[in-house]
């Protein structure tokens, strides 16, 4: 019988019953036949041949499993049987299906965190052969360029004709700002991108309205939308199209709306809207270039292949173009490095690195490692739980098993239930997730950059689930299941048995817990440590109450005098009311990673040039004031000093013990070689202490403060009260100060800016943080569990004990001792994954190694005292044992 | 639970020889004829018969078909197929080597 009609045999099972029935009851009937004719009576002879039968019903069940896939069948019996049970235990069902589904959650999150961002492939056409060129420049081997000239552009297409088609596009840019003009003003924060006008059809995306760019568009001003923009900021109305929006001083017209589902190359952020480049002005303006090259290899192209034939490009474009390395600063010596740098080509199937990528790669699989983590311990508490339920139903599995119950349909039995338990947890777990991941999203933007990941439910989450939940089931439904169908019927019916005595598995589970809440409670309080270090670092300026304005300054104003419009500007704001102290500078201070810093070179008098470059910043007068860094000697800039010519400079602690060894530097004169060639003479007039630039995590490094001549760059303000209540006053203010020449931008916190930089160690912080809790929590309910049961099992021993004579510290000592072993071997095993993991964790930490005195002591303290407070409860009722009651349960 | 019986193992091959001798046969026929021709020595249990008719129709050794007996009563009756021919071919070739070296030993001891 083929198994196909074996599973029809399941569904046709009530006609296959009568069948078997009718063969069985011709057979009775035979043999009643027989009987009368030897000269039995009827109903005697009837009755022998029904004994002689035996257990019909057995008897039907296992002719039949010979036959047919009773098990569907069986199946539906045990779910219905597997509820009954769960609701009879309700709060210990609630319990399991919360922090199973906490912890699925909380993969599932991960995983939908981890696919968009990492795993998922581009939707666009054959993602597979989707390539894309980065090199590494000589000076900082592990930061990875991406950055192509035009020039080389042209050389890579005509190199690669027939092997490779290529197009490029821009970074994705800050939110911008286009306006809709020709009906009534719509202005709308956008993200724009540049892209070739082949990039479409390269890609193989498809319209969803109108037309794509191609290849002629390229220097028009036409462009694409996204689908999702589309949507929500034209609600898909399709006239769309034809309409022209206002950006970077140009009009463009929109020719259609690009397919639903395609948002970006670099997963992270989603592009709003795309359009070619608008204006070349020859290959050879070395301004002109992408951000990124992509490459669509063409059928029969190995990957290397084409790397080769771009390398030869590329190669000997740079050994045409050896000037523009040393006219960007590059060491001669290092010459030979950069005309032989490899060119790479990277697999694109699912995207390139964004920031976004780079910035939480590892975080992201870090907090995976951690909520995989969470997830053993979850289900172990609820293998522990169904053990201890096993436990109990011994006397039930024995009874099942003694009237004929097949051990395998036992274990099937109770593999419904946990898979009743893992499918509650599995659904819910999902909600979790849904929920979980977004706010995950909010908590990677830096606040007017928002990130965005596509996390919809698809088909690859839906199987993560449902192999979550599978292997869930196995892991924690598969060991009670064993141990209960080995029930043996004759040792446990007897009367009074004691339930079964074997610990080994509860133990083995225990360890197991106590070493992963351990390892993610060191992870967890690594990552603090490290937030906590970072938070509290002395920034040498004040955050509170500053807030930031970017000011747009017309380039045509840049001149001589514009020195005069910045002092002016700033008495402006100086006298809203309000408004405490106010300067400007070229960049506000903790701007991230993104600031870019002049390094010139530095001599003193009588001396080589220093070898460390100093941080060279520029501020208008009165900075130190707004910002609140304390001088140490001298005085700050005067009205004077702001006029071009000043020589003047203010240097910081760093500076003068670097450079000066801490001699009084008031008055002391060096050279500045920069940008331009000529050195320039500075006079120091002032000191102030060390302050942050940069990022919180930089350390202490020499910094020349210069006069910042240009009402344009940061606007500080420090104000009495809330800088936000009085924020829109001061916008308005430089609004209307002098339109023409200075446009008030954003304004955000100095408070702002600075979390803006620590979004990777906030998420991590407060991720692990929590799941570190939870994970000590899950733990400590385990030991708790574990401890009791241990208390009931060995009631009558302890009763036997006390009546003996033995003291209450001795009955804890007995219970206690009884895992106190296991718990030692888990802390172990625990330290020593704690360190493998904690060498991945060390590279996102700030002033905290794995091997600090207080990154083990706090965790094992934390783990320590939730270990007794879990044993103290079952202690208690150890010790209040009363022998009488204990030994007349007999 | 199991309660063994003597004729497991050699069950199949008493069901097959029968059928082979006899022709289709039901299952009442079946028991009746082994305890006729065992005169009474080997019982068959009904919870092995009918579980072991159904195993060896599965393995393809014997099949089933309903038929009416005189006294209009439905039954299922069982026939030997070539490839359960061979089998017994094979199962009485072992059951008498071993039989044999049961003998064999019994004898010398």
């Amino acid at each position: 019988m083929s198994w196909l009609s074996r599973l029809a045999n399941a569904f046709r099972s009530d006609r296959l019953d009568r069948d078997l029935d009718e063969e069985l009851r011709f057979h009775i009937e035979a043999r009643t036949d027989e009987l009368v004719a030897r000269g039995l009576a009827p109903e005697e002879a009837a009755r022998d041949a029904r004994r002689h039968f035996g257990n019909r019903l057995l008897l039907r069940e296992s002719s039949r499993e010979a036959k047919l896939f009773s098990w569907l069948e069986s199946v539906i019996q045990d779910t219905r049987f597997g509820l009954r049970m769960l609701r009879k235990n309700a709060g210990a069902s609630v319990a399991a299906v919360l922090s199973l589904a906490l912890a699925i959650g909380a993969c599932t999150a991960a995983f939908s965190l981890i696919d968009a961002l990492i795993l998922r492939p581009l939707p666009v056409q054959d993602p597979g052969t989707l390539v894309y060129c980065s090199y590494v420049a000589p000076d900082s081997p592990t930061n990875e360029n991406t950055y192509v000239r035009q020039a080389l552009f042209e050389r890579f297409g005509r190199a690669s004709q027939g092997k490779l088609e290529l197009f490029g596009t821009s970074f994705p840019g800050n939110l911008q700002t286009i306006s809709f003009g020709d009906s009534g003003v719509q202005e709308e924060n956008a993200r724009v991108q540049l892209i070739s006008g082949d990039g479409f059809r390269i890609l193989g995306i498809h319209p969803a309205l109108g037309r794509l760019l191609t290849a002629a568009d390229d220097g028009r001003k036409v462009a694409v939308l996204n689908y999702s923009f589309w949507s929500s900021h034209f609600g898909s109305n399709p006239d769309v199209l034809g309409r022209w929006f206002h950006f970077w001083g140009a009009d463009f017209q929109v020719v259609g709306v690009a397919a639903k589902g395609f948002d970006n190359l670099s997963p992270g952020y989603r592009m709003d809207v795309w359009f070619p480049r608008m204006n070349s002005t020859g290959s050879e303006d070395p301004s002109q270039g992408w951000d990124q090259v992509w490459g669509r290899l063409q059928p029969g192209v190995a990957p290397e292949q084409a790397r080769q034939i771009l390398q030869a490009a590329f190669t000997n474009y740079r050994r045409d173009h050896t000037d523009e390395f040393i006219r960007s600063g590059g060491p001669p010596d290092q010459l030979p490095k950069y005309t032989a740098a490899r060119l790479n080509l990277k697999p694109g199937s699912s995207g390139s690195a964004s920031m976004v990528r780079m910035e939480f790669e590892r975080p992201l699989w870090i907090l995976a490692v951690v909520v995989a983590l969470v997830l053993f311990i979850a289900c172990s508490n609820v293998a522990n739980l169904l053990l201890a339920r096993a436990a109990a139903r011994e006397r039930e599995m024995a009874m099942r098993i003694s009237i004929g119950a097949g051990r395998a349909r036992l274990m099937q039995q109770l593999l419904v239930e946990s898979g009743l338990l893992a499918g509650g947890a599995c659904i819910l777990g999902l909600a979790i997730a849904s929920a979980a991941a977004p706010s995950i999203v909010n908590l990677l933007s830096p606040s007017g950059y928002p990130a965005y990941l596509d996390l919809r439910i698809d088909w690859r989450i839906l199987a993560f689930v449902g192999l979550a939940g599978i292997a869930t089931t196995v892991l924690f439904g598969l060991a009670p299941a064993l141990r209960a169908s080995a029930v043996s019927p004759h040792e446990a019916l007897k009367a009074g048995a004691r339930v079964s005595g074997n610990m080994g598995l509860l133990r083995l589970l225990l360890a197991s817990q106590v070493s992963f809440s351990f390892v993610v409670l060191f992870i967890g309080g690594l990552l603090l440590l490290s937030f906590y270090k970072v938070t509290s670092v002395n920034l040498g300026f004040s955050k509170d109450r500053v807030a930031l304005f970017q000011i747009g300054m017309n380039d045509s104003a840049k001149n001589d005098r514009a020195y005069l419009i910045a002092t002016q500007l700033l008495g402006v704001v100086r006298r809203i009311p309000g408004v405490e102290a106010v300067s400007l500078s070229q960049q506000g201070l903790i701007g991230g990673n993104f600031a870019w810093i002049e390094r010139p070179a530095v001599r003193f008098p009588g001396r080589e040039p220093e070898s460390l470059k100093p941080r060279y910043l520029q501020v208008a007068a009165g900075f130190f004031d707004a910002m609140q860094i304390r001088f140490l000697g001298g005085r700050d800039f005067t009205a004077r000093d702001m006029a071009p010519g000043s020589s003047a400079v203010v240097v910081n602690e760093e500076f003068v013990r670097r450079y000066l060894s801490n001699a009084i530097p008031i008055g002391q004169r060096f050279e500045k070689t920069g940008d331009d060639p000529h050195p320039v003479s500075q006079e120091i007039v002032g000191v102030v202490q060390d302050a942050k630039f940069n990022n919180l995590r930089e350390s202490n490094s020499p910094t020349v403060y210069a006069p910042w001549r240009y009402p344009g760059g940061t606007l500080e303000v420090r104000t009495a009260g809330d800088p936000l209540t009085i924020a829109p006053v001061i916008r308005q203010v430089i609004d209307h100060f002098n339109p023409e020449t200075v446009r008030a931008g954003s304004a955000i916190l100095q408070s702002e800016q600075i979390n803006n930089t620590l979004l990777r160690e906030r998420l991590l912080a407060l991720l692990a943080g929590f799941f570190a809790i939870v994970a000590i929590v899950l733990a400590a309910i385990g030991l708790y569990g574990v401890l009791s049961y241990s208390v009931v099992r060995r009631t009558k021993e302890i009763g036997i004990r006390v009546a003996l004579g033995a003291r209450q510290l001795g009955v804890v000592r007995l219970v206690i001792s009884d895992v106190i072993l296991v718990i030692a071997i888990g802390l172990g095993i625990g330290i020593a994954g704690g360190f493998a993991l904690g060498r991945f964790v060390a590279s996102l930490l700030f002033e905290v190694t794995p091997s600090d005195f207080w990154s083990l002591a706090l965790p094992l303290a934390c783990f320590l005292l939730a270990s007794a407070l879990a044993a103290l409860p079952p202690a208690f009722r150890a010790a209040r044992v009363d022998p009488i009651v204990a030994l007349r349960e007999e | 639970m199991q309660r063994q019986d003597s004729l497991q193992g050699s069950l199949p091959l008493l069901v097959l020889k029968i059928l082979a001798r006899r022709g289709p046969l039901h299952g009442y026929g079946i028991t009746a004829q082994i305890e006729a021709i065992s005169e009474d020595i080997l019982r068959v249990e009904e919870g092995s018969l009918y579980p072991a008719l159904h195993r060896m129709e599965e393995a393809g050794w014997i099949k089933a078909k309903w038929v009416t007996t005189e006294n209009k009563r439905r039954a299922r009756v069982y026939e030997v197929t070539a490839a359960g021919r061979k089998q017994l071919e094979e199962e009485e070739t072992r059951w008498r080597a071993v039989s044999a070296a049961v003998a064999h030993v019994l004898q010398r001891c």
